[in-house]
């Protein structure tokens, strides 16, 4: 039920925003998405502490994928299974851990995410807050969608107030930019489509007894014991990567991230590369890990290895080519995510626990890397590194935040970023596969991380730090003051979660760990089965 | 005497609802006329009596629809099986809406006439699917036809309004001789009109020594009924007469022929009936499927070109007629799971909501003295016109395929059944359909574009109008409500 009322509460926010009047100031529609998304980020606490206190009570018998805290409701009927019953399509909802991080990370941006705006949109107030609750509900609901269809669904439906926030309220390009990455998203998650349509459907030829094909945990368990075919996997998983990996984006599918993310919002930019890119690792975490790892280990393990390591490198130059600080956040992004997706793709426990922390960490840090960005642009509507130096004397709690900011990002001990970095590049050197040498990859990989200090330390350099230079803002007559008070409270709560996860990762591990073991779980189960044929056909 | 005037019966009790519209249409033909004063304007509270009598009748026959039951198939001139009873409903839900949308189209001196032809074309399409008889197929898609050239210069008599009409008439002409040469064919080889009586004879393989006849049957009807569809190469008209038509016929001619083409089609191609190497159906199958392809790409990359609203959601409709095709050429291959008949009128059931939906935007924006036309018209309505524009916009994400609409579900059904059964071809179908959707995606997002991202530049009417208002609504509901609830419609199919 929690779940149910943390989807619908930004939704109904959200629609009570739309309805009021449009004439009302903005200050008004400002204060409501505000208490909206801290209610939400309540709920959503309150739904972690229901599923911590589940998991502890209930014995440890699990499935593949175990979500709890379920809800179903069957929402259409189709056709009939090989066996002669009635196929079920579902509304599946559940919690697990990864997703309840997930989850906890949407709600918490997405109060930033408000107060950032808060002076920046003063247009047509409510529609971008009632845009943004609206994109908040949507996330949320990807990351409690159990059922296949049902998380396609969330899936593109992020699309449509995302194409909103960057279209009406974003920069000079903002047209364009909305278009590009709309139409791009879609495209490849079509293809995903087909995918995800073909592995169910091959999977019902094979168990005849499945009637609620699209539930995630019903196939996984179902392909545990009947795996598909080696090379239909690879395949399949061809198609289904197709879609998430523009969403990642991993290179070369990252065309659209840099101009989005340049175009968009600061709202918009936080929640796009805090948890919308997200959505990318987690599809393959949900539904080609446990569900192909045949494929994954031929086909997706050298593909994503070889694209990760061209995304950390070439991500990280093209960020140190950068004079717009935004863009340079941005392509750190492709960086970043790129370490994200070589961990997860090393397939084993160091790797997947790395990469499910690194997109958490990547969210907390980028989203509030995001923020700042906003912030000194509202002052200087600038973003141009060369316009602007030694603003730490001039703005100190700016230039703290930011340097600890830029500090977790690079992945500096003791913060978060570090330990996410640490176990996805160990997780790769483990590995010892006949299609790719881990130690190459990890140690290209490690390169990104040299990189990442190089190009974030050049900006605090540059920025914050040497002799003042202020651009001219004639514009702009009000004087140039430090965060205020509504500035800090958007960025602490984001800078203290990485302080907390960087001192006690083990509170995020304890929670992701047992869903990890299950998707780990499944490519022993289906390595079994297929022995189990091949013995039974030697017979 | 007793034995005709009892077969008489017979007949008429499976097709009361359309002799209660009929009865309406009679009734309005005869008193419109003797009803309109000198100045062509109706007394204030009666301008409306047209539209309330057009509501009565088919609330009348909803009421028949309600209480009919499916019949086996018999010797008789009408059928009322699964087909006839779900058609019968769709096109009177679809009715009621067009009324609504149709209510200040015209003058009050034609609005009489204008609804009355409106209701005749409902008429005609459930008679398409009460049809038992390829000779009253044809004067049903002729119930259909006729009214439509009344109905496309009744609201407006420019010359836009007069190219589009002239235009329909002449290709939809055609169009009929083409289908009544096949026709004439199909009799030739089986002997016989009667639907049961062409079934038979192609099941006991009449038509195993003559391939050639059947082939050539075949291939004209389905080139007379892909006139309606707006299947290319037979979509040339589409663009020209949706941009001359008044909206509310627009709307009509977006959806209706392509409900009667496509029961014409299933019937005439007895497309149920295994008969061996020769059949219509293995004849028909590739030809539709290069078709389907063909329509849903030239539809797309065309409705990419325009700077016509209408125009453009003209070659959106052809390339909406490719994507039903996709599911009309799976047809029954997979049994066991959905067979692509009911992934096809699923669709056609959403696309109806949502394109009239579509159209009646349209209407409420346009005023008696201006029409929207060129795209840009749309600038900025978001602030103009708030709530149309949410409207407008839920309809063509819709029309995209988008989650929380319909028209995800639908499309969502038409992969579902092409790839899992439709084999090889199928599978390379639910591609292109796939590469499709995302190309329509784009011209869908330009108007979304003009009318949330651009600043307002022309006025837009501002005029309340209560009935069109209402079918929208009705529009938006069905596009929610069936993407909430599928299962209620997905039951309604199964029947079939």
């Amino acid at each position: 039920m929690a779940i149910v009322i943390t989807i619908l509460l930004p939704l109904a926010a959200a629609a009570f925003l739309l309805l009021m009047d449009s004439r009302a100031p903005a200050s008004r529609a400002r204060w409501w998405a505000l208490v909206a998304t801290m209610l939400t980020c309540a709920v959503s606490l309150g739904l972690a502490s229901q599923f911590v206190s589940t998991v502890n009570s209930v014995l440890p018998k699990r499935g593949i994928i175990e979500p709890r805290l379920e809800v179903h409701h069957t929402w259409m009927t189709v056709g009939e299974t090989p066996a002669g019953e009635p196929i079920h399509l579902e509304i599946y909802l559940g919690v697990d851990g990864i997703s309840t991080a997930m989850i906890l990370l949407t709600t918490l941006l997405c109060i930033s995410a408000v107060l950032v705006s808060w002076t920046a949109v003063q247009e047509r107030a409510a529609e971008f807050y009632a845009a943004l609750l609206v994109l908040e509900a949507g996330l949320i609901g990807v990351f409690c969608a159990f059922d296949i269809l049902l998380f396609y669904v969330f899936f593109e439906f992020t699309l449509i107030p995302l194409f909103f926030l960057v279209g009406i309220w974003g920069g000079p390009l903002r047209r364009y930019a909305a278009g590009k990455f709309f139409i791009y998203t879609l495209a490849g998650s079509l293809i995903t489509l087909l995918g995800l349509i073909s592995m169910v459907g091959m999977t019902m030829q094979a168990v005849p007894t499945l009637t609620t094909p699209f539930s995630m945990p019903a196939l996984a368990d179902a392909l545990a014991t009947h795996p598909l075919p080696a090379e239909v996997q690879g395949s399949l998983f061809l198609a289904i990567a197709a879609g998430f990996l523009v969403k990642v984006p991993l290179f070369p599918f990252h065309t659209w991230l840099p101009l989005a993310h340049v175009e968009a919002p600061t709202a918009g930019s936080v929640l796009l590369a805090g948890v919308l890119l997200k959505l990318g690792s987690y599809g393959f975490l949900r539904l080609c890990l446990p569900m192909l790892p045949a494929g994954c280990a031929a086909v997706g393990m050298p593909l994503i290895a070889v694209l990760s390591v061209i995304g950390i490198i070439y991500g990280s130059l093209c960020a140190l080519a950068q004079n717009d600080i935004k863009k340079l956040v941005a392509y750190s992004s492709v960086a970043h995510l790129g370490f994200c997706m070589l961990g997860m793709f090393a397939l084993n426990i160091e790797g997947i626990t790395g990469g499910v922390l690194q997109m958490i960490n990547h969210g907390l840090s980028t989203g509030a890397l995001f923020c700042l960005v906003g912030m000194f642009y509202e002052r200087y509507h600038t973003r141009m590194l060369s316009d602007l130096g030694g603003l730490a004397t001039k703005l100190p709690r700016l230039g703290v935040m930011m340097v600890f900011i830029a500090f977790a990002s690079i992945g500096l001990p003791g913060l978060n970023g570090f330990v996410g970095e640490v176990l996805a590049l160990a997780g790769m050197f483990k590995v010892q596969s006949p299609y790719l040498n881990g130690m190459t990859y990890a140690a290209l990989g490690a390169m990104g991380v040299v990189l990442g200090a190089w190009y974030l330390l050049g900006v605090l350099q540059k920025a914050f730090f040497g002799p003042l230079q202020e651009p001219v803002h004639d514009d702009h007559a009000e004087p140039i003051l430090d965060l205020n008070a509504r500035e800090m409270l958007a960025i602490t709560p984001l800078a203290l979660m990485c302080l907390y996860l960087g001192l006690f990762p083990q509170t995020l591990i304890d929670l992701i760990q047992p869903d990890i073991n299950g998707v780990l779980q499944a490519s022993a189960a289906q390595a079994q089965a297929v022995a189990e044929q091949v013995a039974a056909l030697s017979r | 005497m007793n034995i005709v005037l009892s077969a008489i019966r017979n007949a008429v009790d499976l097709i009361l609802p359309e002799v209660a519209l009929l009865a309406t249409v009679c009734m309005i033909f005869l008193a419109a006329p003797f009803l309109v004063s000198e100045r062509g304007e109706a007394a204030p509270g009666l301008r409306h009596r047209w539209g309330w009598l057009s509501l009565i009748g088919l609330s009348v026959a909803a009421y028949l629809w309600s209480i009919s039951e499916i019949q086996p198939v018999g010797l008789g001139p009408f059928r009322l099986d699964g087909l006839a009873w779900f058609i019968r409903g769709l096109s009177l839900a679809s009715g009621l809406i067009l009324v609504l949308v149709n209510w200040n189209q015209a003058e009050d001196a034609r609005a009489g006439e204008t609804q009355a032809c409106l209701l005749a074309i409902i008429a005609g399409v459930n008679l398409v699917a009460a049809a038992n008889d390829i000779v009253g197929l044809f004067v049903a898609l002729e119930l259909i036809s006729i009214p439509t050239y009344i109905f496309l210069l009744m609201p407006r008599r420019d010359a836009l309004a007069q190219e589009s009409m002239l235009k329909y008439f002449m290709l939809s002409i055609f169009s009929s001789a083409t289908l009544l040469f096949g026709m004439s064919y199909l009799y030739g080889l089986t002997g016989t009109t009667h639907l049961e009586g062409i079934y038979a004879s192609l099941q006991a393989g009449q038509s195993q020594p003559m391939p050639l006849l059947v082939t050539i049957a075949a291939v004209m009807m389905i080139a007379g009924l892909a006139f309606r569809l707006t299947a290319v190469p037979f979509h040339f008209y589409a663009p020209d007469v949706f941009q001359g038509a008044p909206n509310s016929v627009a709307a009509m001619l977006s959806f209706i022929p392509k409900v009667a083409g496509f029961v014409a089609l299933y019937r005439v191609l007895a497309v149920t009936i295994p008969s061996g190497d020769w059949s219509m159906l293995s004849l028909s199958t590739p030809l539709l499927w290069w078709l389907a392809v063909l329509t849903m790409f030239v539809g797309n990359l065309l409705a990419l070109l325009q700077n016509d609203v209408r125009r453009m959601l003209a070659f959106s409709s052809v390339s909406h007629a490719g994507y039903m095709l996709v599911g009309f050429v799976v047809g029954d291959a997979g049994t066991k799971a959905i067979s692509g008949y009911d992934a096809l009128l699923f669709y056609l059931s959403v696309y109806g909501a949502m394109t009239i939906g579509t159209f009646a935007t349209l209407a409420a924006l346009s005023t008696s003295s201006r029409r929207v036309s060129a795209i840009s018209d749309l600038d900025g309505l978001s602030q103009t016109r708030p709530v149309i524009a949410i409207a407008l916009t839920f309809f063509l994400l819709s029309l995209m395929g988008m989650p929380f609409t319909a028209g995800f579900v639908g499309k969502l059904n038409l992969f579902l059944v092409a790839w899992n059964s439709g084999g090889d071809a199928g599978q390379w179908l639910a591609i292109w359909l796939a590469v499709n959707a995302a190309i329509g995606a784009w011209y869908y997002l330009r108007l979304i574009r003009e009318m949330y991202l651009s600043d307002p530049v022309t006025e837009v009417g501002q005029e309340q109008q209560p009935a069109v208002m209402v079918a929208i609504g009705l529009c938006t509901l069905a596009t929610m409500g069936l993407f909430m609830m599928p299962e209620w419609l997905w039951q309604a199919i199964q029947k079939v």
